[in-house]
């Protein structure tokens, strides 16, 4: 769980992961459809991100996931709350531990949300402000719910 | 009551950090209008026709003379001197300005106070029985687990963002008080054959333009499980409930629609958490949890001494004919020998259903610290409740009460009305409530008159959001806009899920609406038709019942004038 600990605020421009090309080529970035037409040949070895529509139900990737270096869920409106109920079923049922990025209208007061949820890297939308989402990460110390980063609820801390 | 941890006085005040860099980004033009308002929502922030409206969490009710002092305070400095207590257990300010509105709440931080998701598409203050641990009908008090509820859905990260927004009321009392029925979880706690404590659950209740009654999903779900339930029916609702139509987007929608296959997924769901997640578990709740939240409700130390060396019986010879009606009316059995729950009616001439001024406030607080160990509940009929008061006090909390305009005695009649704040202040409303209520109320000043109407719940909204209730109401008014003018329609028979009223139901419309006018004609024809046919022993929503609609709404459309003549010319 150590990665989930952390949040990456992803840069747009050094980032590595990259729309297909005609090979399969490291940090290739696949729809779900794409990713289903090439996964019988895709190389063990070269790292595959697929990005999962909000609507798609992420049990029915089991198989796929430990193939899958990236996942990234989506935000289509920051307040279509369903990519959080995705990145919490991957990392706490699923066992997935490669990376979950926020893609789509991510907004700096989602932080505390996404980072709680099991989604460890966010690629805020242009206009926002990278300082405030860092910051938006650092106001509560402690929840009462247990969440993917500290499984256990308030009660269960305090007994322990 | 519940005293707050360090946690939680710390968790609160790093919310109001939180709210008041979100407030200045937005002041400073980096946080735009829309992106802003889900924030605030979350915050109880919501913009109104004059000002932000802002809703205060008063968690099931219960409210100390402490922070009704405060709000008090708050409603002086920063409002214009009153507050509106609302059907879901909260207060209301109208007039704050949002530039003030971070200071307000590190105020209300300060009396452990927030307006943590009292607004927005997330799960809301829960609400519970006003009469909880003193109801003489209870099989459990319902109190700890609300506040196990309250800790589990405060700032739930996977809930923040559902389709719509989620209510969810507890009961342990036989009498529902707490309109479970009408809530998107409704919860009665119950022991079983053995004695363990366990919850009725219902989901998919509501308002709205769709009113529906929640179904059953258990019988019988044990307390320890409660919140890996809910868990596992926000996650059914999180994921599919509907986001393309905000009117089909409840969870109620999701239910009907589903039926069967929904109970079916929770109850997956529900086993998939136990089964195969990472900490899955931890959120069964312990029996030390439990114990020690419930301690904080224990009975005060005074009241129990008190309770097993009194006397019960309360005077009335040679006592005012206004005490005897306030004795019948205002005060309630309770559990414990030699006490009473007291109203404090906040239904009288000239003040709109549910407000109160900041003196009011004043004196209510220092009248629960005088008779009820500083405590007061909010009830959902919108009054205040002193739950620990001697009967050897009652005489003489009745003269104080009375100077101070809180002893009306006419809690359960007719001008016992719930409504909501309507069009002179909320940006949602179709036309206004207050004036209706108050044209209501003057139309029935008459004790004697209410008296012999008996109980009714008349229910006012001023829209189709149904914060007034009017679904729920034996006459429930709801607010309709025709090209632009204030309407009324008019519904009959509909129930909050108590005994008197029957099992919950949405009334019937009895037909077009009525001119605002024409509404306190409206009222007093039902009420007469009531009267006219009323056997023995039967309140007005009985009658209403066994005559059927056809009757009353013959009555009705009999004192209709600008309705007759704008058909007429129709």
């Amino acid at each position: 769980m150590s990665t989930a600990r952390i949040m990456r605020f992803v840069d747009p421009v050094r980032d590595p992961w990259q729309e297909p090309a005609d090979a399969p080529a490291a940090h290739t970035l696949l729809s779900l459809d794409q990713w289903s037409v090439v996964r019988s040949e895709w190389p063990a070895s070269v790292p595959v991100g697929v990005l999962v529509a909000n609507t798609v139900d992420v049990e029915t990737l089991t198989g796929d996931l430990p193939r899958w270096s990236l996942v990234a869920l989506q935000f289509p409106k920051w307040t279509d709350g369903r990519a959080y109920s995705q990145a919490r079923l991957l990392r706490a049922r699923l066992g997935y531990a490669g990376e979950i990025r926020a893609t789509g209208e991510v907004l700096v007061d989602m932080l505390p949300l996404l980072q709680r949820s099991g989604f460890n890297a966010a690629l805020l939308r242009p206009d926002q402000n990278r300082e405030a989402a860092q910051r938006a990460l650092r106001f509560f110390v402690g929840h009462y719910q247990g969440d993917v980063v500290q499984s256990r609820p308030l009660f269960a801390r305090i007994e322990a | 009551m519940y005293q707050y941890t360090d946690f939680d006085r710390q968790f609160v005040r790093a919310r109001a950090a939180q709210f008041r860099d979100q407030l200045q980004r937005h002041l400073a033009g980096q946080l735009g209008e829309e992106e802003f308002r889900a924030l605030r929502l979350q915050n109880g922030w919501y913009v109104q026709r004059h000002a932000p409206m802002l809703r205060i969490a008063v968690p099931y009710g219960e409210l100390s003379s402490r922070q009704l002092r405060q709000l008090a305070l708050i409603a002086r400095r920063f409002d214009r001197g009153y507050g509106h207590f609302t059907t879901r257990q909260n207060l209301q300010f109208n007039w704050i300005p949002l530039h003030q509105a971070a200071d307000v709440m590190d105020l209300l931080a300060e009396v452990d106070m927030h307006g943590i998701q009292t607004s927005g598409n997330c799960v809301r203050n829960i609400t519970s029985d006003a009469w909880a641990g003193i109801a003489p009908d209870e099989a459990v008090d319902p109190r700890p687990y609300c506040e196990i509820l309250r800790q589990w859905s405060t700032l739930h990260p996977e809930f923040a963002f559902l389709p719509r927004k989620f209510k969810i009321a507890v009961t342990g009392a036989a009498e529902d008080r707490a309109a479970i029925g009408w809530h998107d979880i409704g919860l009665q706690l119950l022991k079983n054959s053995v004695g363990e404590v366990g919850f009725k659950v219902l989901v998919g209740g509501g308002m709205g333009r769709t009113p529906v009654i929640g179904t059953v999903v258990s019988e019988f779900l044990p307390w320890q499980q409660v919140l890996v339930f809910i868990e596992a029916i926000l996650r059914v609702y999180n994921r599919y409930g509907r986001r393309d139509n905000m009117y089909k987007a409840r969870i109620k929608i999701l239910v009907k629609a589903e039926g069967e296959r929904f109970v079916q997924a929770v109850q997956r769901e529900f086993l998939a958490i136990l089964e195969r997640d990472v900490g899955g578990r931890e959120h069964w709740v312990p029996q030390a949890e439990l114990d020690g939240v419930a301690s904080h409700f224990q009975l005060p130390a005074e009241v129990r001494s008190h309770a097993s060396q009194t006397r019960d019986d309360v005077a009335t010879a040679d006592t005012p004919l206004a005490y005897r009606r306030w004795l019948e009316r205002n005060v309630h059995a309770h559990r414990l020998n030699g006490h009473r729950a007291v109203t404090l009616s906040l239904k009288r001439a000239g003040q709109a259903p549910g407000d109160a001024t900041a003196d009011q406030m004043d004196v209510a607080a220092a009248l629960a610290e005088r008779f009820s160990q500083g405590e007061l509940r909010v009830t959902h009929d919108q009054n205040l409740l002193l739950p620990w008061v001697r009967t050897s006090d009652l005489r003489e909390l009745w003269e104080t009460a009375r100077h101070a305009g809180f002893a009306t005695p006419n809690i359960g009649l007719l001008t016992d009305m719930i409504a909501c704040p309507g069009g002179d202040f909320c940006g949602l409303a179709n036309a206004r409530s207050v004036p209706v209520a108050a044209a209501i109320q003057e139309r029935f000043d008459d004790l004697d008159l209410l008296y012999d109407i008996g109980d009714i719940d008349l229910h006012i909204s001023g829209c189709i959001n149904s914060c007034g209730h009017h679904h729920s109401g034996h006459i429930g008014i709801l607010g309709v806009d025709k090209d632009g003018a204030e309407w009324y329609q008019v519904t009959l028979g509909g129930s909050d899920g108590s005994t008197r009223s029957g099992g919950a139901v949405p009334g019937k419309v009895i037909g077009p609406s009525f001119a605002a006018e024409e509404v306190p004609d409206v009222v007093e024809a039902l009420v007469d038709i009531y009267r006219a046919h009323r056997q023995h022993g039967e309140h007005f929503v009985d009658t209403a019942r066994r005559v059927g609609v056809p009757a009353f709404r013959a009555a009705a459309d009999a004192v209709r004038r600008a309705t007759a003549h704008a058909e007429a010319t129709a």
